[in-house]
């Protein structure tokens, strides 16, 4: 285990000879497939302390978790936990240690009671095997009122809660073992003002009684708040430890977000005002969205336009009902000057809109199927006739889109599943591009991608857009829109909070208005 | 895995494709090896299992199996099941019992026309399964035990619980027509296959098939209707059920409401056994080809090796659970 002399680890090791260190983290490497993960975690977590732990999205903090309660193996480095080496196998090993983890994904059994969740793990039985339900439910009781939750019967199934109390009872469940780490996956993701503020004393709490709590978030305000110290995940590494005191918020979003975005903003030539409007929505206004007047914007020929915001914001939404893959409830799409109305996927796509969605795994590839067979999945009929398939005639558009796209691959005929992710996302991107469309709306477009092919992906926008393709890109990454797009929009609340144009580009202007409309929601 | 997502196309192509190809052509050889080896077990150890009369008594036995099996592929490729198809075989024998029985017709127009008149009912009753499924998003499995249901008491209500018989004698020769010592029904089956071979490879529609028995959601977003490939899916198996039925009704010269229970469960057991997957969206026609030849194998095999019916089915049974055992196994294999 080498240690690196200049940066992160310097610092840290200052800062951690005020008090002992509890869990240590050297050069964590992680990789799944061809994409990299974790290149290099260092993290150095002190007996009673709140550290915040950030990183946008893809930084690599989900896999450093699941690493850390024993769902994923590292590929090299080392942990110590309390002194002693430290491999978790299972997240059962890792409870054995005392490293409890409340994950972001719930994982309650919905028909079983509170009382039943909070000790899953251990319930109470008497000789007989049979549980002990009455001191079961006093316990629980307890539990539940210690955070707060005093006005949940805790026979109550699990359905019956809403979203954020839910939340609440993975806490509690996580708080009922004594654990010498307990760590929260964003916890506040779901939960009300009043809510955050209680689980903000419980963690203070827990801090004073000698737990280490690793905090992660993506509100800074709230770090801020509650963490004594904080790293900084991009790309798989840590970027640097803070005390708190020594950090402000823009130190925090440059250690996120990194400084290349700079330059390569810098060679890129600002585009000229557009006039032809290619899709124009008017007070469209999806399931979801809480607001009346819904959303409006136009989509110019040869446009990027960006779409940031939090997680939760509406973006994917507002994607699906424009491709029709949830139908909006009210409101106009207007294409190419007239107002059409889209039923099915189908209708969107000889609308001329393509869809590369934001679970490519889920939603986008037959992975147990042929790359071809993906290839032209939405333009079958350029490819057969009479309904019967014509194979070189596939093999063809795949080898030429493949070409295009940079596609790294062993033939036409081999699954997807045997690509690295961002090969398997250039065949969803071929799917669409097979198809000839007008408009492309890409979800996280480069989510899962490595660096290599993600600038190959930005390559491909780019002179898509010169050859007159309108592009909608929703990103959590800033530097990604910042990069690519012409004009980018900042969601908040299912609606359109900020707009502003290649020149006024900032991340620190987006996340204001990303966080603006966020606190107008938690002043309600 | 590395190298094959780093090597640019050609030349690892030409030795990456054979080797894809050959695992698939070993996926169904593995079930072909299984059948030899029944086979040679059976034909060693007993005397008349080769018996020319045997064999033709056998791919008798298998016909009806076979083309139900045929249609249950098409179901269980989208992820679905189809448990009326037993139920069906009944209603549509009596549907078309009773047009083969209508006095002053021709014996070909009769025929003609109870074909048309069993399919006909095979095809409403399987449009019935896949529109109730797909319209309302219901588990196949719910629908068609239902229809299980539906289709026996619509069977016995028509008949009055009555068996047709007397069909013309014609009709009846040929249900044990022989060509050259092999069933002309059994001919037909095959016929059957490669249409359903030719459908699920080679054309659009069967291309559709696999990618929503995949992943159902990546199809719909690439623009496509689910509603009508989940409707084709039965609607083809109620079809060829009503096929069957023509065939059972030629070979036993009547048509009984009661006929064909449990046979839904031979189909899928033949579907299983052929390597195709529960979830669908991998498998075979001609893999259920060789599923249903191993079920027909075993039950003849078997019996001719001394044992009783009941042991037979103790057998088969294993068999079912030994070939979806296999079938995890080396898909563990060719994923690692």
């Amino acid at each position: 285990m080498t240690f690196s002399t200049s940066g992160p680890s310097v610092l840290f090791a200052q800062a951690s000879t005020l008090s002992r260190p509890i869990l240590e983290l050297h050069d964590i490497r992680k990789s799944f497939g061809g994409t990299v993960a974790l290149n290099g975690v260092n993290l150095s977590v002190n007996q009673g302390e709140v550290h915040g732990l950030i990183g946008e999205n893809g930084a690599g903090k989900s896999t450093l978790i699941k690493t850390l309660c024993g769902i994923v193996k590292p590929d090299s480095g080392t942990i110590t936990l309390a002194g002693q080496a430290y491999s978790p196998q299972t997240p059962r090993d890792a409870k054995a240690r005392g490293l409890q983890v409340v994950h972001q994904e719930f994982n309650l059994l919905p028909y079983l009671s509170v009382a039943e969740n909070i000790f899953i793990e251990h319930l109470p039985r008497n000789i007989m095997g049979v549980v002990r339900r009455r001191h079961m439910n006093e316990r629980a009781r307890v539990a539940l009122d210690a955070i707060g939750l005093t006005d949940i019967d805790v026979r109550w199934p699990v359905e019956r809660l809403g979203i954020a109390h839910r939340q609440l009872v993975e806490v509690a469940r996580a708080l009922m073992t004594d654990s010498r780490v307990l760590i929260l996956d964003e916890p506040t993701a779901t939960l009300t003002s009043r809510e955050t503020e209680r689980l903000f004393s419980i963690v203070a709490e827990l801090r004073d009684r000698g737990v280490s709590v690793i905090f992660v978030s993506h509100h800074l305000d709230e770090i801020f708040r509650i963490c004594d110290r904080v790293t900084v995940l991009r790309n798989g590494e840590t970027v640097f430890s803070r005390t708190i005191g020594e950090t402000n918020q823009d130190e925090l979003v440059r250690g996120m977000v990194g400084k290349q975005l700079h330059k390569e903003m810098a060679n890129d030539v600002v585009s000229s005002a557009r006039s032809d409007v290619v899709l124009s929505l008017a007070k469209f206004r999806h399931a979801q969205s809480p607001h009346h007047d819904g959303i409006s914007f136009d989509l110019h020929k040869g446009e990027i336009l960006g779409i940031a915001g939090l997680v939760g914001s509406g973006r994917t939404e507002l994607l699906r009902s424009i491709a029709a893959a949830e139908l909006p409830v009210s409101g106009a799409l207007v294409r190419e000057g007239k107002v059409v109305k889209l039923h099915s996927p189908k209708e969107a796509i000889n609308a001329g809109i393509g869809f590369v969605t934001e679970d490519r795994k889920d939603q986008g590839l037959i992975l147990t199927m042929p790359i071809a067979a993906n290839v032209t999945l939405a333009s079958l009929s350029d490819v057969s006739r009479l309904g019967l398939l014509d194979r070189k005639a596939e093999d063809a558009t795949t080898t030429r889109l493949g070409s295009d796209l940079k596609l790294k691959y062993g033939g036409p005929s081999k699954h997807v599943s045997t690509l690295s992710g961002g090969n398997q996302q250039k065949v969803v991107l071929a799917k669409w591009l097979a198809r000839n469309p007008r408009i492309l709306l890409l979800d996280e477009p480069t989510r899962g991608v490595d660096v290599g092919a993600k600038a190959e992906i930005y390559a491909l926008i780019r002179r898509l857009a010169e050859n007159g393709l309108a592009l909608l890109i929703v990103s959590s990454e800033l530097p990604e829109l910042i990069t690519l797009c012409d004009r980018i929009m900042v969601m908040s609340q299912h609606r359109i909070v900020g707009e502003m144009a290649r020149a006024d580009f900032s991340e620190e202007k987006i996340l204001t208005y990303a966080y603006q409309g966020e606190r107008r929601k938690t002043e309600h | 895995m590395h190298a094959i997502d780093n090597t640019p196309s050609n030349d690892s192509r030409d030795k990456q494709m054979p080797k894809m190809s050959m695992k698939l052509v070993l996926r169904d050889a593995g079930i072909g090896i299984a059948l030899l080896l029944l086979i040679a077990f059976f034909s060693l150890s007993t005397q008349h299992f080769l018996n020319p009369n045997n064999i033709s008594n056998i791919l008798t036995q298998i016909t009806i199996n076979l083309i139900l099996a045929i249609g249950m592929t098409f179901v269980i490729l989208i992820g679905g099941i189809d448990l009326s198809v037993g139920s069906i075989l009944a209603l549509c024998a009596v549907v078309g019992g009773t047009v083969l029985t209508i006095p002053d017709l021709a014996v070909w127009q009769a025929v003609c026309l109870a074909t048309l008149a069993a399919m006909a009912t095979g095809v409403v009753c399987g449009l019935f399964n896949g529109w109730i499924s797909a319209f309302w998003g219901l588990p196949s499995f719910i629908v068609t035990l239902g229809m299980l249901n539906i289709a026996r008491g619509a069977a016995l209500q028509v008949t009055d619980a009555r068996t047709i018989y007397s069909f013309p004698q014609t009709f009846n020769d040929f249900g044990s027509k022989m060509v050259f010592g092999v069933p002309v029904v059994f001919l037909i089956a095959l016929a059957l296959v490669a249409l359903a071979w030719f459908v699920l490879s080679k054309t659009v529609f069967g291309r559709l098939l696999y990618g929503i028995g995949n992943n159902e959601e990546a199809v719909r977003l690439a623009g496509h209707s689910l509603m009508i490939y989940k409707v084709a899916a039965f609607t083809i198996a109620g079809a060829l059920v009503g096929i069957a039925s023509i065939i059972y009704m030629a070979r036993l010269n009547i048509a009984s409401p009661i006929i064909g229970i449990g046979f839904e469960l031979n189909a899928i057991a033949a579907v299983i056994i052929g390597g195709t997957s529960l979830s669908g969206g991998r498998g075979t026609v001609i893999g259920t080809l060789l599923g249903a030849c191993i079920i027909g194998v075993l039950a003849n095999g078997l019996i001719l090796f001394g044992l009783s019916d009941f042991m037979r089915q103790m057998i088969t049974g294993v068999v079912i659970i030994l070939a979806v055992i296999i079938d995890k196994y080396r898909e563990r294999i060719t994923a690692g």
